[in-house]
């Protein structure tokens, strides 16, 4: 044998080699039993990238209890009353038919991490190799004293999961008193989507102005200030709304009386109003605290942010407002659908013996709707520090709208109509 | 050429071909899984694989080559072109980055 083909054949032998190994970890991906646990912009999302990342080829079952997909963003118009909840529900079964991903209509009663099985309220059990929970924030009724049997009579609603709730709180509204008060309490930060009580305040003081002139919409904020695009709000609020919409910060609701519609503060006096729409302290979703995921402070969880797989549990990746978040880095739906492509790259490529990307990025848009049609937004991007082991958001990007403006109230729909695409079409 | 040169490329070759057929039925490396990725940042906005909802209200991406993409990318990240939410997120990315998106969505020419 001569040299030179001494090396061709080892050449060909180490491509065989290499292919066999390849081939092992493909199969990985291939028999690997891919558990999403949940459906909204997060799970959704993971579910369907999984299967478009890894060319089809993974084996994908989303769990979720829900026939059909209600978005968070833009219910508050439906609050308002210029939308039906009609045109933010999507179906899901795009997910089954286009994408081959297996749905069962169940919520998790338990996950067992050692023995790697999921119960689900069935009773079914369902053995997984890598789980996906993206289960949402759970609301806190209890760090409210007396709204846990206020919102279960449905004298206090929150509609803070979109849902029958958003179309409760709009009858509410709708039937609320000439010259009534509509009052929004929001908890300390971290909660879920940021600015959105503050456009909900704008979209109700939209409807009064229509339907209930002298009617008055109340804030009453736990925070020092508005949480986000507060200078923005406040020009809307002052020269949109003069005179009907009240702006409290540092008002801590800590108690709700149903039955005479009242509010206790922790400082101030006492508020009555006709509409009590309260938001309590939120933590991770209850199924992600239960399996004990939620190891920054009880309530939320910390995960790596390679690949969001959980810190406490081998593979398990927690996705979306679950999670302990980046500096800077909201809970949002944009962000949770960004956090699952990151997860979801990372498992096709764990499964197929690949290095996982080292430097990820995320990007967040966030529209809000002043009045019916003209939109605020807030933008940025973030990129992966991998001397932090965080992401952080880059010197000079993103930003807020200078004003609002009907162009980003045509470009919000857009995005709304692209994301929902995104996610579940 | 000498056909013994030839040959053990040819039969590497082959084995990287049956690689990808039998074993993955997944043409796919590493590389091409990370540009993917990259690119699905701008899925919520402009559409998965940069195919939007047509008159969803945004604006389509999805008819740029590659090389315009990118011209009006950096032309964003630099400030030479207007617009409200793009000059805010260009600059969020490295060029290199950029060109990797504008590769990926673009219609390759």
């Amino acid at each position: 044998m001569d040299r030179r083909h001494f090396i061709g054949q080892s050449a060909a032998a180490v491509g065989l080699l290499a292919g066999l190994s390849s081939h092992t970890k493909a199969a990985n991906l291939q028999k690997a039993e891919i558990l999403v646990i949940g459906g909204g912009y997060g799970g959704a999302t993971a579910a369907k990238y999984l299967r478009l990342l890894s060319n089809n080829t993974a084996r994908v079952t989303l769990i979720e209890p829900n026939t059909s997909f209600v978005s968070c963003p833009m219910s508050n118009l439906v609050i308002g009353g210029s939308r039906t909840i009609a045109e933010i529900t999507s179906p899901y079964d795009t997910l089954s038919k286009r994408h081959g991903i297996k749905i069962i209509q169940d919520s998790v009663s338990s996950i067992d991490p050692d023995k790697k099985t999921v119960i689900l309220s069935s009773g079914k059990t369902l053995r997984y190799d890598k789980a996906i929970m993206s289960p949402g924030v759970s609301m806190n009724f209890k760090s409210v004293e007396g709204l846990a049997q206020a919102n279960k009579d449905g004298v206090t609603l929150q509609a803070w999961k979109a849902g029958p709730e958003t179309v409760a709180l709009h009858k509410q509204l709708a039937a609320m008193r000439e010259g009534g008060t509509f009052a929004i309490s929001i908890p300390e930060a971290p909660y879920r989507c940021p600015p959105g009580p503050y456009e909900r305040a704008c979209q109700v003081a939209n409807y009064l102005q229509q339907h209930n002139p002298k009617g008055k919409v109340l804030v009453l904020d736990a925070n020092q200030d508005v949480v986000s695009k507060g200078a923005l709000f406040k020009k809307v609020w002052a020269e949109q709304y003069a005179g009907m919409i009240e702006y409290r910060p540092k008002s801590n609701v800590i108690g709700v009386d149903a039955k005479t519609k009242t509010l206790k503060l922790e400082v101030e006096d006492d508020v009555k109003a006709d509409v009590l729409n309260i938001l309590p302290q939120m933590a991770a979703g209850e199924i992600a605290i239960k399996t004990g995921l939620a190891n920054s402070n009880g309530r939320w969880a910390n995960v790596n942010f390679l690949n969001f797989e959980s810190t406490a549990r081998k593979d398990i990746h927690v996705l979306g407002d679950a999670i302990q978040i980046a500096p800077l880095m909201p809970k949002s739906g944009h962000m949770a659908n960004q956090h699952a492509k990151v997860a979801a790259a990372a498992i096709v490529a764990e499964l197929n013996g690949w290095e996982i990307n080292p430097a990820p990025v995320l990007t967040n848009t966030c529209y809000s709707f002043v009045n019916n049609r003209e939109v605020v937004h807030v933008a940025s991007v973030h990129q992966y520090n991998a001397a932090e082991k965080t992401f952080k958001t880059v010197p000079g990007s993103g930003g807020l709208s200078p004003a609002p403006s009907i162009l980003e109230g045509i470009y919000a729909w857009g995005w709304a109509h692209n994301i929902w695409a995104d996610s579940l079409g | 050429m000498q056909m013994k040169y030839l040959k053990p490329i040819l039969v590497t070759s082959a084995l990287i071909s049956l690689n990808q057929w039998s074993g993955l039925s997944f043409a796919q490396t590493a590389d091409q899984l990370y540009k993917r990725g990259l690119a699905a940042t701008c899925a919520n906005c402009h559409g998965t694989d940069g195919k939007g909802v047509v008159d969803g209200g945004m604006p389509l991406i999805n008819n740029l080559t590659s090389a315009q993409m990118l011209e009006k990318l950096k032309a964003y990240k630099s400030g030479a072109l207007e617009g409200t939410i793009m000059p805010q997120l260009a600059k969020g990315y490295s060029d290199e980055q950029l060109t990797t998106i504008a590769n990926q969505l673009g219609k390759k020419q």
